[in-house]
C-alpha cells in the first residue's frame, strides 16, 4: 500500500519536477588537440545547422526562418531516437565560439538537466585545440538522489558525451573529411 | 547641532557598536574594501581585496555555498549551503565561520533586513522563507511562498520582503513584522534574481527562461514594463541611474536606463556571470563569473571590465557580497 501511495505521489509530482532544477550546477571541461587548421575545425563545430559530427546525433533540424536571428533553436534527434531541442546562446565567429543550451531532457539518454555547452576552437600554430565546457545539473531535482541520477552519474555521462564528440571531430578532421 | 554635540554622539555610537564594528562602518563609507564570494564547487568563500583585486583568504564552507548577504554593520557575511541545508555566519574581520544553523531544504536565496538585522533564507525545496535572528542564532519565523523561491529583497524601511518564486513565475510579498504573505505578483517566466531600486518604488526581477526583466511598481503591485535582456539573466544591480543585469549564457551584462528602461549597452564579461553588486558610490559593479572562476570589476562610466580577481571554483555570489 505504501508503495502504491509513493508511486502515486511520484507520478503526481513528475510534471512539475521536470521543470525544476536544484541549486547546485556542475561543470566539466573536455579538450582535444586536432591536427587541422582552426578555421577548418570551426567550419564544422561552428555550424549550428548540423551537429552530425557528434556520433550520438543522427539529425539536426533548424527552422530556416529563425536562423538569421541572434538567438535560434534547433531540434537534435539522437541515434537512439531521443529528441532534444536547444537554443543557440552565443555564436562568435571571431572567437570561434559557439554555445547552446538544451531546453528539454531525456534522462535515459543523458541523466542531466539544463545542460549548456560552450565549444571554442583555438589556433595553436596551424593546429587546433578544441575546448568543450559543459555546465549542467544532475537529473534528480531534489535532495538525496538515487544513484543513477546522482551528481556522479551526471558528471560521468557528460564527460562521456563530450569526449565521444571531440574524438569523432578529431577523427573526421584529421581524415580530411 | 554643534560640533561638540555631534562628536559626543559619535563617541556614544562608537561605544555602543564596539570598536571593530565602528571600524567596519567607517570602511564601508569609503566604498567597499572586500568581497566575500561563494565558490559553490570549491565548498569555500573567497575573500577578495578590492584595491588589489587579489584573493586574500579562502574560508572552507561545506555544502555547496551559493547565496550570500551582509549584516547591516558588515561584520558578518551570511552564506547559504543548498546541499548542507544550512546557514553559515562568517565573522568578516576574523575571516572565520562563527556559527551555523540548519534551516531547511535547499537554502539558496538570502537577504538581511537592513533595520532589524534579521536574516531571511529561501528554502528552494521547502517553498518557504525562514527568518533567522542572528543574535539568538535561531529560526524566529516561517512563511510559505510559491514554488522554488530563489532571490529575496527587502525594502529599505525593513517592512516588506519580496521573493522570486521561480517555478510559480511570480513574486511573493511578505509583511516582515508578521511574516504573513500578503500578495503575489505574476512576472515573466522563472524569475530568479530580484532587486529593489534605490528609493524603493520599484522592484526588478530577472526572468531566467523568458530572457527579460520584469519591472514592478510596488505601490500597485503590478508589472509596468518588461525589458528584454540577454540569455539566462540572473542578477541585478543598480549604479548611477542604470540597472546592470548578468546574462549567464550570453556572458554579458545588459545595462539599461532606470528612467526610460531602454537598454543602453551590453558589456562582455567573464563566462557565466552570476552574482552582481554595485559599490556604494555606484562607480563600479562587481560580477562573479561562475565558469571562469573570477570576480570582475566593471567600470560604470566606461562600461568596461577594469579588473579581474581569481577566486575558487564555481563562484556564484548570489546576493550581497561587498563590505
Amino acid at each position: 500500500m505504501n508503495r502504491i501511495v509513493a508511486a502515486i505521489v511520484l507520478i503526481a509530482s513528475l510534471p512539475a519536477l521536470a521543470m525544476a532544477h536544484g541549486p547546485s550546477r556542475k561543470k566539466e571541461v573536455t579538450t582535444i588537440e586536432i591536427d587541422a587548421p582552426a578555421e577548418k575545425v570551426w567550419e564544422v563545430v561552428g555550424n549550428y545547422r548540423d551537429m552530425s559530427w557528434h556520433p550520438a546525433i543522427d539529425k539536426t533540424e533548424v527552422d530556416p526562418g529563425e536562423y538569421k536571428k541572434e538567438v535560434t533553436k534547433r531540434k537534435l534527434t539522437f541515434k537512439n531516437g531521443a529528441v532534444f531541442t536547444d537554443t543557440l546562446t552565443r555564436h562568435e565567429p571571431a572567437e570561434r565560439t559557439i554555445a547552446f543550451l538544451t531546453n528539454d531532457e531525456d534522462l535515459k539518454t543523458l541523466p542531466v538537466e539544463g545542460y549548456s555547452s560552450t565549444i571554442s576552437v583555438a589556433d595553436t600554430g596551424g593546429k587546433s585545440k578544441v575546448e568543450w565546457k559543459g555546465a549542467f545539473y544532475r537529473g534528480y531535482m531534489n535532495n538525496d538522489p538515487p544513484p543513477e541520477l546522482s551528481d556522479a552519474a551526471a558528471t560521468k555521462a557528460v564527460i562521456a558525451f563530450q569526449k565521444q564528440g571531440l574524438e569523432a571531430l578529431k577523427a573526421k578532421l584529421e581524415a580530411g573529411q | 547641532m554643534s560640533a561638540a554635540v555631534r562628536a559626543l554622539m559619535y563617541l556614544v555610537a562608537a561605544a555602543a557598536f564596539g570598536a571593530a564594528a565602528f571600524a567596519a562602518l567607517a570602511a564601508s563609507a569609503d566604498g567597499p574594501r572586500e568581497a566575500f564570494v561563494t565558490n559553490q564547487l570549491a565548498d569555500s568563500v573567497s575573500v577578495v581585496d578590492l584595491a588589489t583585486m587579489k584573493q586574500v583568504a579562502e574560508i572552507t564552507v561545506p555544502g555547496r555555498p551559493a547565496g550570500v548577504a551582509m549584516s547591516p554593520m558588515r561584520d558578518f557575511a551570511y552564506v547559504t549551503t543548498p546541499e548542507g541545508k544550512a546557514l553559515f555566519a562568517i565573522d568578516t574581520v576574523a575571516r572565520k565561520v562563527a556559527w551555523q544553523l540548519t534551516v531547511g531544504e535547499g537554502p539558496l536565496g538570502i537577504a538581511v533586513n537592513p533595520r532589524s538585522g534579521v536574516v531571511y533564507v529561501a528554502n528552494w525545496y521547502g517553498d518557504e522563507i525562514v527568518a533567522v535572528d542572528p543574535v539568538r542564532r535561531a529560526i524566529v519565523g516561517r512563511v510559505k511562498v510559491g514554488r522554488a523561491p530563489s532571490g529575496i529583497a527587502v525594502t529599505e524601511d525593513g517592512t516588506t520582503i519580496l521573493t522570486a518564486d521561480r517555478e510559480a513565475d511570480a513574486l511573493s510579498v511578505i509583511d516582515a513584522a508578521t511574516m504573513i504573505r500578503t500578495g503575489e505578483i505574476k512576472v515573466g517566466t522563472h524569475p530568479f534574481g530580484l532587486a529593489i531600486e534605490p528609493g524603493g518604488k520599484r522592484a526588478f526581477a530577472a526572468n531566467v527562461v523568458s530572457n527579460d526583466v520584469s519591472v514592478i511598481d510596488l505601490a500597485t503591485r503590478k508589472v509596468t514594463t518588461t525589458v528584454k535582456v540577454g540569455s539566462r539573466p540572473y542578477g541585478i544591480a543598480f549604479a548611477r541611474g542604470r540597472a546592470f543585469v548578468t546574462n549567464q549564457a550570453s556572458r554579458s551584462l545588459s545595462v539599461f536606463d532606470l528612467a526610460n528602461l531602454k537598454v543602453v549597452a551590453t558589456i562582455r564579461v567573464g563566462d557565466y556571470p552570476e552574482g552582481i553588486e554595485a559599490s556604494g558610490d555606484g562607480a563600479v559593479v562587481y560580477v562573479a563569473c561562475w565558469s571562469d572562476n573570477v570576480l570582475q570589476r566593471v567600470d560604470v562610466e566606461s562600461l568596461s571590465v577594469s579588473g579581474t580577481a581569481d577566486v575558487g571554483d564555481g563562484p556564484r555570489g548570489f546576493g550581497a557580497f561587498l563590505r
